[in-house]
C-alpha cells in the first residue's frame, strides 16, 4: 500500500513535469496568498472550482476558503503543502483544468450568480439575473470594480457598509480634499465606536437630524471611486479627523449647539469636533 | 387672441391641478414620517416606563435565576429605546444623553449577570431606579406638544433646535446629563482609555512647527521638494499637533504630526496608480523596508489586503517580554501597487502605546474546547480588548470546521481564564 502511495505521488511528480509549458502562461508570474485580489485570483478560484476544490463563490479575494482549496489541492497532487498558489502550483492547476476567462468575467460583470464546476455544461451553472432584479444586483454590487471583483475590507465591515458610508460620504463632501473625504467617513466610524450614537452604520447614518445629505437627499447620488477610496482608507485605520465626532461646515451651520463642541482641526470647508 | 386666452387658462388650470397634486403628495409624506415619528416616540416613552419597572423589579430577588431574568430584560429594553430614541428628530445632544445613559445601563446589567456580582447592582440600582422615574415623567411632560403637531412636521423642527433654558424640553437634557455623570462614573479602565487616545502619556519635547516638517521630509523623501501648509490643531483638541498638507506634482496629501516629539500619527497622499507591476512578496517586503525607514523596528505582520489601487498592510507592536503582538498598538500602511510607494501610515494606535499588565497563558486542550469536527489551525498570542477597555492576554485561534461548505472562524480567547471574547467568520 505503502509503495502504491509512493508511486502515485511519483507519477503526479512526473506528470507536473511534463505539463505543457503554455497552460502556465494563463496565470501571471506572480506568486499569490491570502490577501491578494483581482485577475490571477479569479483564475485560480475558476480552475479550482473546475476540479471541486473550490466550492464558494468566485470573487477575485484570495481569503480563507481559496487557501483551503489551495491546500487541499496541493496534497491530492503531491505539491508543498502551504496555501500559496506560486509557479509550481499554478503550473499543475493550469494542466489539469480548463478555464474559460471570457464566460467567467463576463457573469461577474454581469452579476450573475455562477459556478465553474468541470463536467458540466456552463448554462446549467449559471443563473441569470431577471430585468426586474438588475437594477438591484447592479446596486448591490456597487462596491465591486469593473471586472465585478469585490472590495477587500476589514471582516468586520461588509460590502453594505461601504456602500452606504461611500454614498454618505459622497454626499457630505464630494467637493472636499481626499483627507477630508476620509474624515467625513472616520467620523461615522468613530460614532460607532462611541457609546452616545446608535451601534449600527445605517443607524448612524439615518439618525433623523444627523446629515445634512440625508435631509437632502444627496445621500441616493451614485457615489464616484474617490469617495469609495476614502472609505475604504478610513475602514483600514486611517482618521484625518484625530478622533472627532462630529463636523459642519461653519458657513452654512444653523445649529448654536455644534459651536459648542471642543474643535480639533479644520480640512477644507469642515470644522471636525469631538 | 381668443385661442391664446384659451391656451392660458388651460395652462394655469394644467399647473394648479399638479400643484395641488404636488401638495397633496407632500402632504401624505409629512404624514406617514409624522406617523414614525410618533409611533417611535410612544415606543420609548413607553419601554422607558417598562424599564424602570425592570430596574425595581431585578431588587425584588435573591434568586439567581430571577434576577437573571429581570437583568435581561434591563438589557433588552435598554437596547429597544436606545433604538426608537435614535430614530426621532430630537437634537443631537439630547440624542446623546439618552444613548449614552441606556447604552450604559444596559452594559451594567450585562457586564451584572456575566459577573455575578449582585451585591454591587443592588448597592446602586435603587437610585437609578429614581431617576428613571424622574426621567420617564419628566420626558412624558416635555413631549406632550409633539402629539398636539397636527401633521407639522414645524413642531418636531422647533423643539429639536430650541436652546432656550427651562423648556421641559430642554430642563430633561439637563437632568440627564447630570444623572449619567452621578449613576454611570467613568470606570477606571475608561478613564485610562480616555487618557491614552488623548495622547497623555507622551511627555516628549515640544517641537516647532519648523522642526515638524524637518522631519516629515526626512520620514517622506519623496514630498521633501512639495509645497507645504502647515496649521496647528485648534486650542480644543484634546492634543496639540501639527496638520501638514502637501501637494507636488501628482501628488496631494497630509501629514498629522504630534507637538510632542514629533510622532507621526498620519500620513496619506493621493495619486494617480497605474497597473500593478509588483508581486505580492515584493509589496511585503517594501512595507517591511517603509517601517524600517519610519523607525518602526518592533512590529511584526498581521495581515495585508490588495485592492484595486492600494494594498493595505497592517503591523502590531511585538511584546518585548512574550512577543504576542498587542493589537490595539497597530500601525497600517498603504502601498501603490504600481510602485509600491508609500502611499499612507496609519500610526495612531502605535503612537498610543497600551500600558500591558503582566498576565498567565494556561494552556487549552483543544480538541476538548472545540465541537469534534473543527480542527485547530493555527495558535497564536496576543493581546486585545476584553470589551471593558483592558487588554487581555488571548489565544487566537484560527479554526476549521470541514463539511460540504467548509468554514473558517478566528475565535479569540481569553488566555488565563479561558472566556471566549470574540469568533469572527472569514471568507
Amino acid at each position: 500500500m505503502r509503495l502504491f502511495s509512493k508511486n502515485l505521488v511519483l507519477l503526479m511528480a512526473l506528470t507536473l513535469c511534463i505539463l505543457p509549458q503554455n497552460d502556465v502562461a494563463a496565470f501571471s508570474e506572480q506568486q499569490i496568498t491570502r490577501g491578494a485580489y483581482g485577475d490571477d485570483v479569479i483564475e485560480l478560484q475558476a480552475r479550482l472550482q473546475y476540479l471541486g476544490f473550490y466550492k464558494s463563490k468566485i470573487d477575485g479575494q484570495f481569503g480563507y476558503n481559496t487557501y483551503w482549496a489551495v491546500r487541499n489541492f496541493q496534497e491530492k497532487y503531491g505539491l508543498p503543502i502551504d496555501g500559496v498558489a506560486g509557479a509550481k502550483t499554478k503550473k499543475a492547476l493550469a494542466g489539469y483544468s480548463d478555464y474559460d476567462e471570457a464566460w467567467v468575467k463576463a457573469q461577474l460583470k454581469a452579476g450573475h450568480q455562477f459556478t465553474y464546476f468541470g463536467g458540466v455544461p456552463l448554462e446549467q451553472q449559471v443563473k441569470k439575473n431577471t430585468a426586474s432584479n438588475n437594477k438591484q444586483a447592479k446596486k448591490d454590487s456597487g462596491s465591486s470594480n469593473q471586472n465585478g471583483t469585490k472590495t477587500q475590507l476589514p471582516p468586520k465591515y461588509s460590502e453594505r457598509d461601504l456602500q452606504l458610508i461611500a454614498n454618505a460620504v459622497y454626499g457630505e463632501s464630494r467637493g472636499e480634499p481626499y483627507e477630508g473625504q476620509v474624515a467625513v467617513a472616520a467620523v461615522i466610524l468613530n460614532r460607532l465606536e462611541s457609546p452616545d450614537f446608535p451601534n449600527t452604520i445605517s443607524g448612524i447614518i439615518f439618525q433623523p437630524l444627523a446629515f445634512t445629505a440625508v435631509a437632502d437627499g444627496q445621500i441616493w447620488l451614485e457615489p464616484n471611486q474617490r469617495a469609495k477610496e476614502a472609505v475604504i482608507d478610513a475602514m483600514n485605520g486611517w482618521d484625518p479627523s484625530e478622533n472627532a465626532l462630529y463636523y459642519f461646515n461653519p458657513k452654512t451651520a444653523t445649529s448654536k449647539w455644534i459651536w459648542s463642541r471642543p474643535q480639533i482641526k479644520q480640512i477644507g470647508e469642515h470644522i471636525f469636533c469631538s | 387672441m381668443r385661442t391664446l386666452l384659451v391656451i392660458l387658462t388651460l395652462g394655469v388650470i394644467g399647473l394648479g391641478a399638479y400643484g395641488i397634486n404636488v401638495h397633496k403628495d407632500n402632504q401624505n409624506l409629512q404624514r406617514a414620517v409624522l406617523a414614525q415619528y410618533t409611533d417611535k416616540l410612544t415606543d420609548a416613552s413607553e419601554k422607558l416606563s417598562h424599564l424602570q419597572q425592570s430596574v425595581s423589579k431585578s431588587l425584588l430577588f435573591r434568586d439567581e435565576q430571577a434576577i437573571h431574568n429581570e437583568l435581561d430584560s434591563v438589557w433588552r429594553l435598554s437596547s429597544e429605546v436606545r433604538s426608537s430614541l435614535s430614530n426621532i428628530p430630537i437634537g443631537q445632544e439630547m440624542s446623546s444623553e439618552w444613548l449614552n445613559y441606556l447604552g450604559r445601563l444596559g452594559d451594567e446589567a450585562k457586564n451584572t449577570a456575566k459577573s455575578g456580582d449582585y451585591q454591587a447592582w443592588r448597592e446602586k440600582m435603587p437610585q437609578v431606579s429614581n431617576n428613571l422615574q424622574s426621567l420617564s415623567d419628566e420626558w412624558t411632560a416635555a413631549t406632550v406638544d409633539f402629539y398636539k403637531h397636527n401633521g407639522n412636521m414645524d413642531v418636531w423642527l422647533q423643539q429639536a433646535d430650541d436652546t432656550k433654558s427651562n423648556t421641559t424640553f430642554t430642563n430633561v437634557q439637563k437632568t440627564l446629563k447630570g444623572y449619567g455623570e452621578k449613576d454611570f462614573p467613568l470606570t477606571l479602565s475608561e478613564s485610562d482609555w480616555q487618557k491614552k487616545i488623548e495622547l497623555k502619556a507622551l511627555q516628549d519635547a515640544v517641537i516647532t512647527e519648523k522642526e515638524a516638517l524637518e522631519r516629515v521630509k526626512t520620514l517622506f523623501p519623496v514630498i521633501q521638494d512639495a509645497t507645504f501648509t502647515v496649521a496647528k490643531s485648534s486650542d480644543t483638541a484634546p492634543y496639540p499637533f501639527y496638520h501638514i498638507q502637501f501637494h507636488q506634482g501628482i501628488r496631494l496629501g497630509y501629514v498629522d504630526i504630534t507637538e510632542k516629539g514629533g510622532h507621526i500619527l498620519s500620513y496619506l497622499v493621493e495619486r494617480p496608480v497605474d497597473e500593478a507591476k509588483l508581486s505580492q512578496d515584493e509589496i511585503l517586503a517594501m512595507a517591511q523596508e517603509h517601517l524600517k525607514k519610519l523607525d518602526m523596528k518592533d512590529v511584526a505582520f498581521v495581515e495585508s489586503r490588495e485592492n484595486h489601487q492600494a494594498w493595505h498592510v497592517t503591523f502590531a507592536r511585538k511584546h518585548p517580554k512574550d512577543n504576542a503582538l498587542i493589537y490595539a498598538d497597530g500601525v497600517q500602511l498603504k502601498l501603490a501597487k504600481d510602485t509600491g510607494e508609500l502611499l499612507g501610515v496609519n500610526a495612531m494606535e502605535y503612537v498610543q502605546e497600551e500600558t500591558i499588565k503582566p498576565q498567565v497563558a494556561k494552556p487549552i486542550d483543544w480538541p476538548t474546547f472545540f465541537d469534534q469536527d473543527v480542527r485547530v489551525e493555527e495558535v497564536k498570542e496576543i493581546y486585545t480588548d476584553n470589551g471593558q477597555f483592558e487588554q487581555r492576554l488571548c489565544y487566537e485561534v484560527i479554526a476549521f470546521r470541514d463539511g460540504d461548505r467548509p468554514e473558517t472562524f478566528r475565535v479569540v480567547i481569553d488566555a488565563e481564564h479561558h472566556n471566549v471574547l470574540k469568533v469572527e467568520y472569514l471568507t
